[in-house]
């Protein structure tokens, strides 16, 4: 028996349900926590935008960044500065993220919101809240996985205590 | 004892070479208190904001000169002034918001109301209730306002100072520095781009020293090294100003490139390349060849133009074991949108996630824990010699010996 396609059921299929969305996400902070950095880029598609940002800046409409990638390449750029030239306190971070708002899902396209929590654990030192705020994101399939096409996480973190060293 | 004691700024006596710094600078809470006094509320220009950030009549901002909270404000004359941040009262830092827009000022504990230029508006109830309590008759409003600091704005950027004696900003910074100044400051209006905050727990002096020290950059900043952005074998020059307080690094940028010098730093790194390079994308625009101008005005902020990145850098010292240090960057109000994509993308490097920032706040971090833990020891600072002088070469640390030079003097060490 064929199968009738109709608009509704091809936009079924092209929309990806929330708990695709939610393992999207986990599967992006476990690759993170483990700092396996070198599998973050893959999380974006080609053409991309990641951004950090704090609340001031947004709200402000002021356009700096903390950390700006345009491209996968930049992203991956980051990642070998990260591991070959920048100098830095060994540290660990544990991501956790809570209130996923699915805000608009068509044409392939998924845009949501979802608030980040940062543990940061130093050598010898009481883990801290490092970083926390909410990060909006456009979600598109490529090459039959889920990828970040915008990724912009808008910190509360009013004072950065010292350095930012890994992506949120 | 006759009780005519031998009069001491300190009881620790300062090593005996003017190119070692004793430990116990970073971390006695009474030295700390002293240079609060006679360095960021003494004769110094401490840096405040930029004019753009509050362009109409009752725009502010608040931020701080040393220790002490202070509003930048456009007041009904159109002038900016900077006033404290703290009721006449009974010393409520009243003013909460870091930026807004007002017509007058009121601290919410009993209401009494400024002036955009901190005079004292209204008192509730000055007069009492039924000619019962109130304030005592001979109160003087006028002498009781908010207190107000000397200004000067120069070329965009507004300047606070508590002292009377210090003199013109011109001056303070004596021609050579002004000269440089001037350079990247040169009277254009200016647009700010954003900022960064962070708080690095370090003494607020190993702030300057790094900005001061050009022997680091080409070693610790291996992103610096790679791609040629700042090397020990580029042209390059170290300056002071006549009291050693300010100072300022010189660069001209080269390429990725092996030589003598690049294979000497263990840390270059040949096989590092950038995929996407649109983040070292330099554009020259600048009068003269050099790419990097990074200016220290002591005490309070780096001035920073590195390639077509533009930051102010101010540091709020928070007690001697750290400081805020607030990045305000910044482009020319006319810049095209390119120009501007060039600022934002280069800022990459820098501020508390920066390919390159990044390390010197975390190296500061480790020499400040050393530093609490050995008072005794004394750093060297003895690269290039031991006189302070203005160099054509990197490997030196003359600045940073400018600066204690003129330390001492104010702390009378």
């Amino acid at each position: 028996m064929s199968k009738t396609i109709d608009d509704h059921d091809s936009m079924a299929d092209i929309n990806p349900n929330r708990s695709q969305i939610e393992d999207l996400y986990t599967d992006y902070n476990i690759a993170l926590d483990d700092l396996n950095l070198e599998a973050w880029p893959q999380f974006f598609t080609q053409t991309c935008l990641y951004r950090i940002t704090t609340r001031e800046n947004w709200e402000g409409k002021f356009p700096l960044s903390t950390i700006i990638c345009e491209s996968r390449e930049m992203l991956e750029d980051r990642v070998a500065a990260t591991r070959k030239s920048m100098m830095y306190a060994p540290r660990s971070y544990r991501r956790y993220h809570s209130g996923l708002k699915i805000i608009s899902s068509s044409a392939g396209v998924t845009k949501t919101r979802l608030n980040f929590f940062v543990a940061q654990t130093l050598v010898d030192k009481p883990s801290e809240v490092a970083f926390c705020g909410v990060a909006y994101d456009t979600i598109v399939e490529e090459e039959s996985t889920l990828r970040f096409k915008e990724r912009i996480c808008v910190m509360d973190t009013e004072m950065i205590p010292n350095s930012l060293i890994y992506p949120i | 004892m006759d009780g005519a004691m031998p009069v001491s700024e300190s009881p620790r006596p300062w090593p005996q070479a003017a190119s070692r710094v004793p430990y116990w600078i970073y971390s006695d809470p009474d030295i700390y208190s002293s240079e609060m006094e006679k360095i960021f509320y003494g004769p110094h220009w401490c840096y405040v904001g930029l004019e753009c950030e509050i362009p109409e009549v009752g725009n502010y901002k608040t931020t701080s000169v040393g220790e002490r909270a202070v509003i930048m404000v456009r007041a009904d004359d159109g002038e900016v002034y900077v006033v404290e941040n703290r009721c006449a009262h009974r010393g409520a830092q009243f003013c909460r918001d870091k930026f807004g827009q007002a017509k007058e000022f009121a601290c919410p504990y009993h209401q009494w109301v400024y002036a955009l230029d901190g005079e004292l508006m209204g008192v509730p109830f000055r007069r009492g209730v039924k000619r019962k309590g109130g304030m005592p008759k001979e109160f003087d409003p006028k002498a009781n306002g908010l207190k107000r600091l000397r200004v000067e704005i120069v070329n965009g950027v507004v300047w606070a100072t508590f002292s009377e004696e210090t003199p013109d900003f011109r001056s303070y910074l004596g021609e050579r520095m002004w000269a440089h100044y001037t350079r990247v400051y040169d009277g254009r209006p200016l647009k700010v781009l954003g900022y960064n905050r962070q708080h690095i727990p370090a003494n607020w002096k190993l702030m300057m020293e790094n900005i001061k020290d050009s022997y680091h950059p080409g070693l610790l900043h291996v992103f610096f090294s790679t791609f040629g952005l700042f090397r020990a074998d580029q042209e390059s020059a170290t300056e002071v100003d006549e009291t050693g307080r300010h100072g300022i690094l010189i660069s001209r940028k080269g390429e990725k490139e092996a030589n003598d010098v690049s294979t000497s730093i263990r840390s270059f790194d040949a096989d590092l390349e950038l995929a996407d390079p649109r983040i070292i994308d330099y554009h020259h625009e600048w009068p003269t060849p050099q790419t990097v101008g990074m200016i220290t005005i002591f005490p309070s902020v780096i001035l920073q133009q590195q390639t077509n990145s533009l930051s102010t850098r101010q540091i709020l010292p928070k007690g001697p074991g750290g400081f805020d240090f607030i990045w305000t960057h910044w482009g020319y109000k006319d810049d095209d949108e390119a120009m501007t994509q060039r600022r934002l993308r280069q800022a990459n490097l820098f501020g508390p996630a920066g390919l390159v920032s990044a390390d010197d706040g975390e190296i500061i971090e480790f020499s400040q824990q050393a530093f609490e833990a050995y008072q005794n020891r004394e750093t060297m600072i003895e690269m290039g010699g031991h006189d302070v002088e203005c160099t054509d070469y990197m490997i030196t640390e003359t600045a940073i010996r400018g600066m204690y030079a003129y330390y001492r003097q104010v702390m009378g060490f």
